[in-house]
């Protein structure tokens, strides 16, 4: 089977998606004959129409974005747009998706997901799946107990991918956890992110007594 | 009031949502609104790079110098704020969402329980009321209004604002007008 990776982050080759792909792509490959290549869509910015033939000429497509404010990135919409000419053309790729946002709660992303599954069939792609995880930011300060479970898991969703060109239920709802949070969860971690994520790069950085300027008051 | 309007059609070659936005806005001005339109395909306004400076090293201010920063001001300063773009497969313009993008400088990084879901706290007093004018493509059906409905809920909450309407250029222009005065 062969496969492209289209990258959609801004932060391209630092990305948080790349990251967690590259344990998916591992995966993929453990099945003989496997290829796959990465492209990353920040460097095609200047030149979307060289990714769009990529795209249409590929097998399998995966796009994988960050969350930006309940939906793609700005950046991933004009991928998208370009993509128009396609619509309806015979022998398009199929297409699946990867989600991941900063939020801890997996449902953030669920909405944009339903998005994605409309797209592909309004082009015209048959629909892989969509691979759906919040809580990705700062992955760096996160325990390693949790971080080793998200790699092992995009690394076995990427073997089964790999060996049947599916993406498998069971492990997309696992990745999934949480859904949500209880009150009670919100309450134990939102404390902990704050201040491992945001203060202490603000207190770096000499900032963290402005945060909370309001440059733009009238 | 004061209402913005961001117009993100791309497309130079006017059509309807242009014409449409040049009635509203006269019948706006008329109905009292102190009304802006900020047409963005004339503004440069690059992409959001995902790289928190707006956070953490200049509070409240993205780092990169362009058009985006003007667009944030009139934003903060606005009461009702209106997104308007023609659907492009299924979705409001690159453009527009390039330009919602760049505006999370608004946001405080610091998280918070809202409604039992996590999300930023307010940078800001208050924010303005966001709405949706949109321009159907052919092929726009229940349920493509269904999935953006409820992802412009959901971006609404995310910025710590409410959603006004979410209407079509097939509205008369006057049922918008009615909106931004019951708001
Ligand atoms: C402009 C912007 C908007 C964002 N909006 C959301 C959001 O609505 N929900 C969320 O959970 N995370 C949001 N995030 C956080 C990113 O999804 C998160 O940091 C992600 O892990 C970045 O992935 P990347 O490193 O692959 O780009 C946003 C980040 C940026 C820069």
């Amino acid at each position: 089977m062969r496969l492209m990776f289209i990258n959609g982050s801004p932060r391209g080759t630092k990305s948080n998606t790349d990251r967690l792909m590259e344990h998916f792509i591992r995966g993929f490959l453990e099945t003989e004959g496997n290829a796959c290549r990465t492209e990353y869509l920040v460097k095609y910015r200047q030149n979307l129409q060289t990714l769009t033939e990529k795209f249409s000429a590929a097998e399998n497509v995966i796009i994988g974005f960050p969350l930006y404010i309940d939906a793609m990135p700005g950046s991933v919409k004009e991928f998208l747009e370009v993509l128009a000419p396609f619509e309806g053309k015979i022998n398009l790729p199929a297409l699946g998706f990867v989600i991941q946002c900063g939020f801890p709660e997996t449902s953030h992303t669920r909405f944009a997901a339903r998005y994605c599954e409309k797209f592909s069939r309004r082009i015209g792609c048959r629909f892989l799946g969509a691979i759906l995880k919040g809580g990705c930011e700062g992955l760096d300060i996160q325990p390693n107990f949790l971080t080793d479970k998200y790699f092992s898991l995009f690394n076995m969703i990427g073997v089964s991918f790999g060996k049947t060109g599916k993406f498998d239920e069971e492990l997309l709802t696992k990745l999934a956890r949480p859904e949500h949070l209880s009150a009670q969860n919100m309450a134990q971690i939102i404390p902990y992110i704050n201040q491992a994520l945001w203060d202490a790069r603000m207190e770096k950085n000499g900032v963290l007594d402005r945060s909370f300027d309001r440059p733009f008051t009238s | 009031m004061n209402v913005l309007v961001l117009n993100g059609n791309p497309f130079n070659d006017k059509g309807n949502i242009d014409q449409y936005l040049g009635i509203l806005v006269e019948e706006l001005k008329s109905a009292g609104h102190n009304t802006t339109v900020i047409v963005l395909r004339d503004l440069k306004i690059s992409p959001c790079t995902g790289c928190f400076n707006c956070w953490l090293k200049t509070p409240g201010t993205c780092t990169i110098r362009d058009d985006a920063r003007d667009v944030t001001r009139q934003y903060i300063a606005a009461e009702h704020v209106i997104f308007a773009s023609p659907l492009i497969m299924g979705f409001p313009s690159a453009l527009l969402k390039n330009a919602m993008d760049r505006n999370i400088s608004i946001m405080h990084p610091h998280l918070e329980e809202v409604d039992g879901e996590v999300h930023h706290k307010k940078r800001y007093d208050r924010y303005p009321v966001i709405s949706y004018l949109l321009e159907k493509e052919s092929c726009t059906d229940e349920e493509d209004i269904a999935i953006l409905t409820d992802i412009f809920r959901r971006e609404a909450i995310n910025v710590r604002s409410s959603l006004g309407f979410v209407h079509f250029t097939e509205s008369p222009v006057e049922e918008i007008v009615h909106a931004i005065n019951v708001h």
